[in-house]
């Protein structure tokens, strides 16, 4: 029961997702259009390339589904509202979250074209740029919570946010985020201007559908990590718990949409160096602020 | 054919017609996305907004279903507009704005005028026809002859060797081996499995075909064969109750596709080689993938299918068409490849990023060899420009109309230069009133030039906000008349400092672009490059309007930037002062006067000179120089060893014009 609500939860989130990026992209608000458009491509032709890895090709898309699904299981709804509520919870989020740089390399490699190749390695450097700032940033999070158990991090915001508490961290884990999942201005692998949709490029009909679909999961399972690890989770008052997580998801979902547009696509030179030179050394700092935050509030706890 | 009278559509999807198929194609009618060719930036020129129109820009024909024309499509288009045509997905459908399409294209489904107006109704019925006709049944398939391919059978070691009909090399032995291209490709194979070293970059594209499911090219740009493509996809589909997936059990098409593909695109498809990938130059990309083939093709070739796919650069296979090696060390692979400026072995792809490319001007024909992510070499060129000058030639009444159909992206500037010409040849005075109005007309167009060109170089970089807000400023100028100039000239300003206030722009473009032959330059590309060049400075009318050129030191993309966003102001400042916006009118009248004359005009990339003499009432161009011939030239300077998206930006920087280039 609580499983297929959250995967109802991520679907009509991903749904959101996508009346939002419409919206976003366009300017006009039309919630029909993610419909029209699945249905659309679910009834034109899905080619396969010429001389495809079938595997891959085939494999890639569902994958990049498969890794946001998974990595949305293990984070909370409301307090109970979790597919499984694992020891290792804010871990496995990351461990399911390194499929994503698996599908994409998938589907670029698949094909067997140009472009999406590109677009495939290209992410596999971006995953050497997020994957430790991501990774260094939950430590912080989990220091504070004294726990990897997700709930147990959404209990540990009670009183404060860990967006306020450690900011640094959560501006670290935001930026993170939105490379995961691939959104502009990180959107190296798709970037239409310059590959021509990359991964994606080679994809159509239901095929497209499953990747299309499968990004907008990961936007909202993103979101989610980011409510749960930073905004405090289900913690708020009046509206109920469900309902605060889902405002927080979609309104960072919403700020990730936004923000991409406002600025050019990163260089990947760029990217790598930034997050080497200052999101890794900035995560460090905060586990080491995090540290004594913690000490010297436990020894005044002590004195008292 | 006759069909078409009805509400059926040409590019319908073959399938039966049933309620899911009616609710499926009324929700593809109300999702059309589109691909456009030559490119948007020849909407905008026109003045068309393709997305009020209700029409979502693809960036690859693979993720749409109408196939937009603007216009007059060259010659050089055609072929690759055909094959971008062959690559959407059915259902699909053409909208021919302002011409007929043309051949090997199949005919508009939807034909309109070139104006707005008309293009909403154009999508009005579009929508019709794909809600009633999306799935038809009956289908036809689409059959280019002038796509078709021939294939032939060559030997791998003797490239000499080259049949009509399978069968095995009279020197050696072996299996000749299906290879798919123009008639008569047989060059470029040459070498192949002895180490290969010159070939190495066109290593490794085998195309499997065996296992019948491509469409042909996956990518844009690459031809497929299409005729035998959509055959498949008629296989794939009969019989299914509808909604079945293109692919599947279609029988296979051994070699379709050509030898060159044209269109933007990676390449892929089109090209049937097998085991030694393309030679004549193409495209193809990567690595060999398929593995059926290579087994096929006996023992030697079996370790060679089994070992691609472990290499991670990808590295070298030619030296693996040496049959009797077990295993190969990374060095042995790799051996006699190119070497990159890194040292790092890759294979060498070559990758066409054009004519049709979403991020260039359509008609540019860009090839890159990647390096990796690295451009190793670089070819440029035109798929759309004239032939020659001479066919500008011909009765003078009419020249300036010719010339201004030169290049749709500036065709006042051209006009202009005509009639300067003209003028000069013929000796006539043109008075002070009119001097002005043609300067508020020149200007207009470099305003709106400039803004047309950062639409696409938003979209290049990525930055979705500028790219649409410079188009929208682009449409207004267009469709202002001489009172609003001024209002939008103000929303120009307050665009301008709000791109310079852009954070990581300037990260993101300065250093990239950089023109290692300012010499050559003209226009904008010199004046960011520090240089006092403008055309205009001698120009008498613009000396009481106080002109002085923006220069800008920098040299490099986001320079170039910032100075076309400050000419767009300063242009539009002098629109206000010419206080109209008039197109100049036909060729003065000049009754048999004979002459040479020469002109200048800076157009919005630079100054085009022309020089023409007139007899009896014929002109005959001597000399027509453009900037973006000058350009075309400084593109390997800009893109050789930079990485792939930095060589992009430097390219788009350079503003070119494809159109206003002898091929």
């Amino acid at each position: 029961m609580t499983t297929v609500l959250i995967i109802l939860a991520l679907l009509v989130g991903a749904y959101l997702v996508a009346v939002l990026e419409g919206w976003v992209s366009t300017g006009r608000f039309r919630p029909a259009a993610p419909v029209l458009s699945g249905v659309a491509l679910l009834g034109r032709e899905s080619l396969v390339p010429r001389k495809p890895d079938r595997i891959f090709f085939e494999v890639g898309p569902v994958l990049l589904l498969v890794s946001a699904v998974l990595a949305a299981a293990v984070l909370p709804l409301s307090p109970g509202l979790i597919i499984t509520d694992l020891a290792t919870g804010a871990l496995f989020v990351n461990a399911a979250l390194a499929y994503v740089m698996v599908a994409l390399l998938m589907a670029g490699w698949g094909p067997d074209g140009a472009y999406a190749m590109v677009g495939g390695f290209r992410f596999l450097g971006q995953l050497v740029g997020y994957s430790m700032p991501i990774v260094m940033t939950i430590v912080g999070v989990a220091m504070r919570a004294e726990s990897l158990v997700t709930t147990q991090i959404v209990e540990s915001q009670a009183t404060l946010p860990n967006a306020v508490y450690q900011p640094v961290g959560f501006v670290v884990f935001f930026v993170a985020a939105m490379s995961v999942c691939f959104l502009p201005p990180f959107d190296l692998p798709t970037a239409p201007g310059e590959l021509a949709g990359g991964v994606t490029a080679e994809y159509t009909g239901w095929r497209l559908a499953v990747m299309r679909l499968a990004r907008a999961v990961l936007v909202v399972t993103l979101a989610a990590s980011v409510t749960v690890f930073y905004l405090g989770g289900w913690n708020g008052p009046v509206l109920p718990p469900w309902a605060w997580t889902a405002a927080k998801t979609l309104a960072v979902a919403a700020v990730m949409l936004v923000a991409g547009r406002h600025v050019p696509r990163l260089r990947e030179e760029h990217l790598l160096a930034w997050y080497w030179k200052i999101a890794i050394p900035l995560a460090l700092l905060n586990i080491l602020y995090v540290g004594i935050v913690l000490i010297a509030g436990s020894s005044s706890s002590m004195s008292m | 054919m006759s069909a078409r009278a009805s509400a059926t559509l040409y590019g319908a999807r073959v399938a039966r017609a049933s309620w899911l198929g009616r609710l499926i194609a009324r929700a593809t009618a109300r999702d059309l996305s589109a691909f456009v060719v030559p490119g948007p930036e020849i909407a905008r020129a026109r003045g068309l907004d393709l997305r009020a129109a209700g029409l979502h820009l693809s960036p690859t024909p693979r993720h749409a279903n109408v196939l937009v024309v603007v216009g007059w499509l060259p010659e050089g288009l055609r072929e690759p507009a055909a094959v971008a045509y062959t690559q959407m997905p059915r259902p699909r459908a053409v909208l021919a704005l302002g011409a007929k399409g043309v051949s090997p294209l199949p005919g508009p489904d939807v034909f309109v005028d070139l104006d707005q107006g008309a293009l909403d109704d154009g999508v009005a019925k579009l929508r019709r026809l794909f809600a009633e006709g999306a799935f038809d049944p009956e289908a036809e398939s689409f059959e280019a002859a002038a796509l078709r391919s021939k294939t032939r059978y060559a030997c791998p070691m003797h490239p000499e060797v080259v049949q009509d009909e399978p069968s095995t090399c009279p020197q050696c032995g072996m299996d000749l081996i299906p290879r798919e291209g123009a008639a008569g490709a047989g060059h470029g194979h040459a070498d192949h499995g002895h180490g290969g070293q010159d070939h190495a970059h066109h290593e490794g594209m085998d195309h499997d075909e065996d296992t019948g499911e491509d469409t042909g090219g996956q990518a844009h740009g690459w031809l497929p064969h299409p005729g035998g493509a959509e055959d498949e996809h008629d296989d794939a589909e009969h019989g299914e109750s509808g909604y079945v997936e293109g692919s599947g059990e279609g029988h296979s098409h051994e070699g379709h596709g050509r030898e060159h593909g044209l269109a933007h695109g990676d390449a892929g498809g089109g090209f049937e080689t097998r085991e030694h990938g393309g030679h004549g130059g193409m495209n193809h990309e990567n690595m060999d993938q398929g593995t059926e083939d290579h087994n096929e093709e006996g023992p030697a070739h079996e370790k060679h299918g089994d070992m691609d796919k472990g290499g991670m650069n990808h590295g070298g296979h030619e030296s693996m068409d040496h049959g009797d090696m077990g295993f190969m060390s990374m060095v042995e692979m790799t051996q006699g490849t190119p070497r990159s400026s890194d040292g790092l072995q890759m294979e060498w792809v070559e990758t066409p990023f054009g004519p049709l490319f979403p991020g260039l001007p359509g008609g540019l024909s860009l090839t890159f060899t990647l390096d990796g992510d690295t451009v190793a070499q670089t070819q440029a060129g035109s798929a759309v420009g004239a032939r020659a000058w001479e066919g500008l030639n011909g009765p003078v009444e009419s020249f300036a109309e010719r010339l201004a159909g030169l290049d749709p992206l500036s065709p006042l500037s051209y006009r202009l230069l005509a009639l300067r010409a003209v003028e000069s040849a013929a000796g006539a005075r043109v008075d002070e009133s009119d001097a002005l109005a043609r300067v508020g007309a020149l200007e207009r167009e470099r305003a709106a030039s400039h803004l047309n060109w950062l639409a696409g170089f938003g979209y290049l970089i990525g930055y979705s906000w500028l790219a649409k807000r410079a188009e929208e400023l682009q449409l207004a100028l267009l469709r202002a008349d001489a009172e609003e100039v001024a209002g939008i000239r103000t929303r120009v300003r307050q665009f301008t400092r709000r791109v310079e206030r852009t954070p990581l722009l300037r990260r993101k473009l300065a250093g990239v672009g950089r023109v290692p032959d300012l010499d050559r330059a003209v226009g904008p590309v010199a004046r960011t490059g520090g240089r006092r060049i403008d055309a205009r400075l001698e120009e008498e009318t613009y000396l009481p309007l106080g002109f002085e050129p923006v220069v800008l030191e920098g040299d490099d993309a986001h320079a170039r930037l910032r100075a076309r966003l400050a000419e767009a102001e300063q242009s539009l400042g002098f629109v206000e002062e010419a206080g109209g916006v008039s197109t100049p009118g036909a060729a003065p009248e000049i009754d048999g006067a004979s002459g040479r004359g020469a002109a200048t005009v800076e157009t919005p990339r630079g100054a085009a000179n022309l020089a023409l003499t007139l007899e009896d009432g014929d002109v005959t161009i001597t000399e027509l120089e453009t900037p973006s011939a000058r350009h075309l030239g400084l593109v390997e300077g800009v893109t050789e060893q930079r990485e792939l998206a930095d060589a992009l930006v430097g390219v788009a920087s350079l503003d070119l014009s494809p159109w206003e280039v002898v091929r």
